[in-house]
């Protein structure tokens, strides 16, 4: 078999239209250090591993069914035609926790429902993050004071974005959910090494 | 005739005084002819029991009932009067099922005990929490913790050790 040469003077820094599932990958701007070679009809990648991952995580969040109180019927809101979180690739609500990788914190903590959303949260397999949506699931909201209610899911869960709102509108979870994927988008050695865009 | 003069007449004996609360006819019954009055208000069409309630006002408990008849469209308040070391009345659960519930939420929060009741424990809270939350000398202090045991059971404690991620 002939040896590949790889000319790279012959990739075009012109931007045009993406056409090619390769070009549409470049034109997202999430893995940035695709060296394609055209001449192979782009069927050579170069990435850092974590790049990679990261892009396949933030693209396909699914959260798991749970609801804890008002803020859930928001969260069905989100979720249906009108907002339509299917545009992030997080329609699938799981209904196991072992199949999701974002948990909704929608609601009131409890003291009685507290250690079963640890439970579900501890079921869930990593690598996994927790939005924590209204203000009671962050601080206790208008429950602060009561004898029941935890004062925010942080005190036995990490949570990885807050949305504050009582409750937050749909666009509110939407932006909670570009902030997360922001988050998820800088995880791994590879942006700490500065490798990442 | 509102249906709390109406009682009075019947049971004089039994209705220590009567006044409107909330546009609502109310008469306010000697405990211990609590349960004849509701007898007698069940003969007058009053064949819905819809809420129980408990009031401390630090020296005494009012226990209150609303009344709703479907036949007439009335309503009716019954309130009795007990104090506040041993606050005691007799369950209308044998008069009316729903009033099973209903007073077991009243014994959970307020701390209230009705006597004659099938099965008088705790129904919001979990077994073993100290207290009666909506009374007035609550400890709000100590904070109580619910903990699952090995199987599934609540556990109340005041330790959230293995439930807190910091103390
Ligand atoms: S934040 Fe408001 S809307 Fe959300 S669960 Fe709490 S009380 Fe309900």
């Amino acid at each position: 078999m002939d040896p590949v040469t790889i000319d790279t003077t012959k990739i075009k820094t012109v931007k045009k239209k993406p056409v090619t599932a390769l070009e549409k990958l470049e034109d997202t701007g999430l893995i940035s250090t695709v060296l394609a070679a055209r001449e192979r009809e782009g069927l050579i990648l170069f990435s850092t591993v974590d790049q990679i991952f990261n892009w396949a995580r933030l693209s396909s969040l699914w959260p798991v069914t749970s609801g804890l109180a008002c803020c859930a019927i928001e969260m069905m809101a989100v979720a249906m035609a009108h907002h339509d979180i299917a545009r992030f690739g997080m329609e699938i609500f799981r209904a196991s926790p072992r199949q999701a990788d974002l948990m909704f914190v929608a609601g009131t903590v409890t003291k009685r429902m507290a250690p079963r959303v640890k439970q579900l949260y501890e079921m869930m397999p990593e690598p996994k993050w927790v939005i924590a949506v209204g203000s009671c699931a962050s601080t206790g909201g208008p429950y602060h004071e009561s004898y029941a209610v935890l004062k925010g899911v942080d005190l036995i869960i990490p949570v990885d974005v807050y949305i504050p709102g009582c409750p937050p509108r749909p666009e509110a979870w939407l932006y909670g959910v570009i902030q997360l994927r922001e988050k998820i988008k800088n995880e791994g050695y590879g942006a700490k090494w500065g490798l990442n865009k | 005739m509102n249906p709390a003069e109406e009682l009075k007449q019947k049971l004089p004996a039994a209705v220590v005084s009567t006044g409107m609360q909330l546009n609502k006819p109310m008469a306010v019954i000697k405990k211990e002819e609590l349960l004849n009055a509701a007898k007698k208000v069940k003969e007058m069409g009053f064949d819905h029991l819809s809420v129980i309630t408990g009031t401390d006002y630090n020296d005494h408990f009012e226990v209150v009932y609303n009344f709703f008849s479907y036949e007439k469209k009335q309503n009716l308040v019954l309130k009795v009067i007990t104090d506040h070391d041993n606050p005691e009345v007799d369950s209308l659960t044998s008069l009316w099922k729903g009033a099973d519930w209903l007073e077991r939420e009243t014994y959970d929060l307020v701390g209230i005990k009705f006597t004659g009741h099938p099965n008088l424990i705790r129904i919001l809270l979990p077994d073993g929490w100290v207290g009666h939350p909506l009374r007035k000398d609550y400890d709000m202090n100590t904070e109580q913790f619910v903990t699952m045991g090995e199987g599934g059971e609540d556990v109340v404690s005041t330790d959230g050790g293995n439930l807190l991620r910091r103390k």
